[in-house]
Parts: C-alpha cells; structure tokens; sequence
C-alpha cells in the first residue's frame, strides 16, 4: 500500500504528459464593480492574464512596465486583464492604486482567489499568456526589473506563430 | 477504497496523455524529516501530498483533490478524497456542486478561501491538511444586465480539525443564504439573508450593502449585516449580535487615501465561517506579520488609514495607522503607526525601509517599536544578492523582549534563491531563559514552468501568521524539508 502511494505521489509530482493549461470563460466584477467576462476582453490574438494584489511590491513594480505593453500591443490583437486578488482585509485599496498608477487595461476583481486557485498558481505576480482558444502558452512567475523584455520577447514568439 | 481511489487517479493521468489538455492539475508534495523544538517524540518522516485534478469541457468543469499524510503515528494518517466539484460557468449562469468556494459581502456572513501552499499542522492533532476552507453543497448565481442573484446551501470546513475527523464533526453548520444586487446609477444595492443552523442555534441573519462613486475620485462601500431571530431589528445594544463595515476610497493622481470603519458584536458565526474585515495592516516583515493584530468578531471596533503617494521616479511611500478596541469586560485598545519607503538607488538596486510603533494591551506589548530594511542589489542582470534585516522591541510585565530577523540571499532571475535566515529573540514566551538563536538555509528552484522545487534545513521559528486576511499558527520545526509543487 505505501509503495503504490509513493509511485502516485512520483507520478503526480514528476508528470509532463500535458502541454496545454486552458482558461475557461469567467466573470468577475471590475473595480466598477461591474460584471466582466473572459470572452468579452479576452484580446483576438493573445490575451495576458496578470495576477495581482496592492501589497505586492514586484506586483506594483510590474504594472506600469505592463501597461506600456498593453499600449504597443493592443492594436496588434493583444490584451492584458489585471486580476487583482485581494482579500477583504485590503480590497479598498485597490480602486485608489489602480487609478494612481494609471492602469489603462481593464482590472477584474479574484476576492476568493477563486480563478488564481483553479488555475494552479500560487505566486504573486503571476503572468499567463493565453491564444485566441484559450490555450495556456507562457506562464511566468514574479517580476524583477528587466522581466518586461522577456515578455515582450515572448508576446513577439506567440504572434509569430499566428 | 483507497486502493480504488488511486487506480482511478492512475487512469485519469494515463488517459489525459491521449486526449491533450482539457485535463489540468497541480501536486504538491511535502517530505518533511525532523521533529517539534521541545517535543519528546525526537525526529521522525513525514510525507503530505494534494492532488487535484480537474477535467474541462466547454462550461463544464469536474475534479476532485486527494489528500494523503503519511507518518509513523497510524492515528494522524489519511488518504482522503477531501474535495470534488461539478461546475458549469456561463455569463448569465454558474452553478457549482460539490466542494465550492464563496463569500457573501466582504466576507461578515461567510468567507470561505484557499490559502496557497500552506500546510496547517495543529499541536493538538499533529495530522498535516491543507489550509483551506470551503463548502461541501450547491450554489446557483444567476446574472442578468445589473441584476445578480446568488442561492446556495453548504457545510462550511472547520480547518481546525484535520481529515482524521469525522465528516459531520468538521462541517457541523449547515448554512442557507440567498444574496442579489442590483447596479442603479454607478451603485450597487445588494442584500443577503442567511439561516444557519448546527446542533446548538438555529438563526436567521440579514445583511445589506450599498456601494459606489460619489465623484470620479471618491469611492464609497458599506455593509451591515445583524441577527434577526434572536434581537429586534432596530436592536444595536452590546448584547446584540450585528456587523458594519465601510470605507471610503480617494484617488488624486498619485495619490491615494483608504478610510475604513468597523464595529462588530457578537458575530462570530457558527464553527467560524465569516470573516469580517479585519482592517489591520497585514505585514509581509516577519516580526510585524508574526505580531497581526487578530480581529475579535465578538467585541471589536475601529479605524484603518492607509494613504500612499506614487512618486514619478516610482518610489513609492505608503503610511497606515490603525486602531482597535476590544471590550470584554475591560477595554484594551490597540493602535499601530506604520511607515514603508521603497525606491530605487542608482535605477537598479531596490530597497525598501520600513518603522512601525504599536501599542497592543491585548497581547500585552507595550511600546512595540519595529523597523528594518530590505534590499536587493543586483549585481548584474542575472544575477542579484538580497539582504535584510528586522528589529522589533517592546515591553511584556515589565521586561524589555528583543526580536531580531537576518537574511542573505541569492537569486537568479526569478528562476533561483538560496538564502540563510537567522532570527534571535529573548521573548519569555518562546525562550525559557536567555536568547534563543534560529538558523535555516533554504532553496527554491524552479526547474521548468510547472515544477518547483524547494528544500530548507535547519530551524524554524513558528507562531502566528497571517495570509491573505486569515491567521493561522505556524509550528516551530527543526530538520529537513523538501516540497515539490508541480503544475500539469
């Protein structure tokens, strides 16, 4: 019995069989509090999902970064939705820092982290990068200065292959 | 059944491999070798792991989590199925069935969550589970242009008691609430009415809210929520049990400013299930997060400010202050004044200073003052060392405790840390005489963008931490630990 639960805990842990995480359609509120679906803002090419919450500091430090490639790029069939996940405790600080830090593309609200959750992540920011069918096709994890090239580098790979 | 469990969990993965995605999953395995500081049971292994598994197919989405603890001790071990879920996600329709997560509000009359990666081990049971709390039952939302209605019946998860328990002891209330707003010119009108029920009260609870824009840049929530089987409506005597919570939010370029209230009595409901906001400053600095005020939904009342000005060359100051009153029988009064400056020297090394001075009779903490800084140089555009250091003192009856944090780390990217963290405290509650040293070294790698891996030696300070609005004890640990986080 323990042997056959240390293999499912190898397997489990060690898997690969799968390429492709998908993000079903959702819908959260924004910071308007009005009610938003993935299908309505997800972007005709690619659009990135940027996990986020006011107490994190490389999360802040992102978005402006984030933010600029939203304005190169959304002409281009590519949008970014901010998916702020704070919790009770310090959601009425979001509204404040968004507009402070002039987030320009839209901002939904994850309270539960109910999405974060069902999506597997567990670290703040995380930055998904998802095709026109929903496919997963980049994950990154935190943010130090310098990442903003990366995912520009990554968003020109997945246009290229369109 | 266990065996059936994991034959079926074999299938599942081997089967996924032919049909490509629609399958999706994350593992995370714990080992750890090593003992409790001044428990007499010495060293021994432990193994915890949680698997879940979800298939999608457009709407639709089923999956359940498997649960395993391993030690030498047959009474603290399990293999559980702990979770399972039937949904189905359209705009104007969400139904869930089977394990779900939902808050009513701001989380006054439930507030069910999932903290990441955290591993809860009580010192009371010694079986490890995950840190979670949600519902075993159905909920329907519905959504039609500014119209929401939610419906939903379940059995919150009292997290306190690990898997060993029985069902019907760890989800002993059960819950029936109905909740709908409506968006009238910019602000939302909302209502809930909840009955609750276990083996000791049945009740009927009401909550209203009401939330919007006043000007472009000032924002307004408020939420009261009241028991009202048992006190009159209009009743909001000390002996009644009722909520309010608001805030007010203003954004002036950059500037920003968050005014919050809160009076709560009586309103600890059932095992536990809501979550008022707290609206203390939850600290990521070890020796401030490890000192959170914790909220006292019983007797509690207070402010929170918090105010923060985004300079134009992205540094950033942020100023908070706090203040709670807890009256049971005598007041005690708690206030914090915190301050955080972080900026960038030379536009590439980051650092971060912070003060903070508290008063806390409730955990009997005199003139606490704590400060520190962290920093991270980057030494070139790989490569980066961090460094930190924490200090915090204040008087217990009448001695003067010190805590003192130290780190040095090493990171690549975001791809690898290594860092030694060193912690001294003469603090009578954890040290029997003198001052104690803790010393760990840790790893984190990441090996691909689904694995993670992560391994610590050494000694661990435990006590109280606070995560994502909910505290919880950490245990003390001396030994060895590997996890291994896998997403697929």
């Amino acid at each position: 019995m323990k042997s056959l639960l240390i293999a499912v805990f190898i397997i489990l842990s060690s898997v690969n069989i799968l390429n492709a995480q998908q993000v079903r359609n959702f819908v959260l509120n924004d910071i308007q509090n009005k009610s938003q679906s993935f299908e309505e803002l997800k972007g005709e090419k690619l659009t990135i999902l940027d996990f986020w919450a006011t107490w994190c500091k490389p999360c802040n430090k992102a978005i402006p970064e984030l933010n600029k490639l939203y304005l190169q790029y959304r002409e281009k069939g590519v949008n970014i939705i901010g998916i702020n996940c704070d919790g009770p405790r310090s959601i009425a600080k979001v509204a404040p820092l968004c507009k402070t830090l002039q987030i320009e593309y839209p901002v939904l609200i994850d309270m539960n982290t109910e999405l974060m959750n069902g999506l597997n992540l567990s670290a703040y920011p995380s930055l998904l990068i998802v095709n026109s069918s929903g496919k997963v096709v980049w994950i990154h994890e935190g943010y130090v200065p310098g990442d903003e090239l990366i995912i520009q580098k990554e968003i020109e790979k997945q246009l290229s292959k369109l | 059944m266990t065996r059936n469990i994991l034959f079926l969990l074999l299938i599942m993965i081997s089967f996924s491999a032919s049909i490509q995605a629609q399958i999706g999953g994350h593992n995370l395995m714990e080992y750890q070798y090593g003992q409790l500081p001044g428990d007499t049971t010495g060293s021994f292994s432990t193994i915890y792991d949680r698997a879940l598994l979800d298939y999608s197919y457009k709407n639709f989405k089923v999956g359940g989590t498997l649960e395993n603890f391993y030690s030498p001790y047959q009474s603290r071990n399990y293999t559980r199925l702990s979770q399972f879920r039937l949904q189905y996600n359209s705009k104007p329709l969400e139904l869930k069935i089977g394990n779900f997560y939902e808050t009513i509000g701001r989380g006054i009359l439930l507030r069910s969550y999932e903290i990441p990666g955290a591993i809860l081990e009580d010192k009371s049971y010694r079986s490890r589970h995950y840190f979670h709390r949600d519902l075993l039952g159905a909920s329907a939302k519905f959504r039609h242009k500014d119209f929401t209605a939610k419906l939903l019946y379940g059995k919150p998860l009292n997290n306190v008691l690990p898997p060993t328990f029985d069902l019907e002891d760890r989800r002993s209330d059960r819950i029936v609430a109905f909740q709908s707003d409506y968006l009238l010119n910019g602000h939302i009108l909302g209502m809930a009415v909840m009955n609750l029920e276990n083996e000791t009260v049945q009740s009927w609870l009401a909550m209203a809210n009401a939330s919007g824009a006043i000007l472009p840049s000032l924002s307004y929530y408020t939420e009261l929520a009241k028991n009202v089987s048992d006190f009159a409506i209009s009743d909001f005597s000390s002996e009644a049990a009722f909520a309010f919570y608001g805030n007010l939010s203003l954004s002036l370029d950059r500037f920003g400013l968050s005014a919050e209230y809160k009076n709560y009595s009586n309103f600890l409901l059932g095992s536990g299930f809501n979550e008022p906001p707290a609206l203390v400053r939850e600290h990521s600095y070890k020796v401030l997060n490890r000192s959170t005020h914790v909220l006292q939904p019983q007797n509690e009342r207070g402010i929170q400010l918090e105010g923060f000005v985004y300079f134009p060359d992205k540094s950033t100051l942020i100023v908070n202050h706090t203040q709670a009153v807890n009256d049971f029988g005598k007041e005690y009064v708690f206030r914090e004044f915190f301050a955080e400056y972080s900026f960038a020297l030379k536009e590439k090394h980051d650092l971060k200073l912070f003060g903070d001075f508290a008063q806390d009779p409730f955990k009997l903490e005199e003139n606490r003052i704590s400060t520190g800084f962290y920093a991270d140089w980057k030494l070139n555009e790989t490569f980066s060392l961090n460094t930190s250091y924490e200090f915090q003192r204040f008087y217990r009856n009448p001695a003067e405790v010190q805590n003192h944090v130290f780190s040095v780390g090493f990171s690549s990217k975001s791809k690898f840390t290594g860092y030694v963290v060193s912690e001294l405290s003469n603090d009578p509650v954890v040290v029997d005489q003198g001052t104690k040293v803790w010393l760990g070294t840790g790893v984190k790698y990441k090996i691909n963008t689904r694995h993670t891996l992560q391994v610590f030696a050494g000694e661990r300070r435990g006590g109280p931490a606070c995560n994502s609005g909910v505290c919880y004890e950490v245990l003390d640990f001396k030994g060895v630990e590997l996890r291994l986080s896998s997403r697929f």
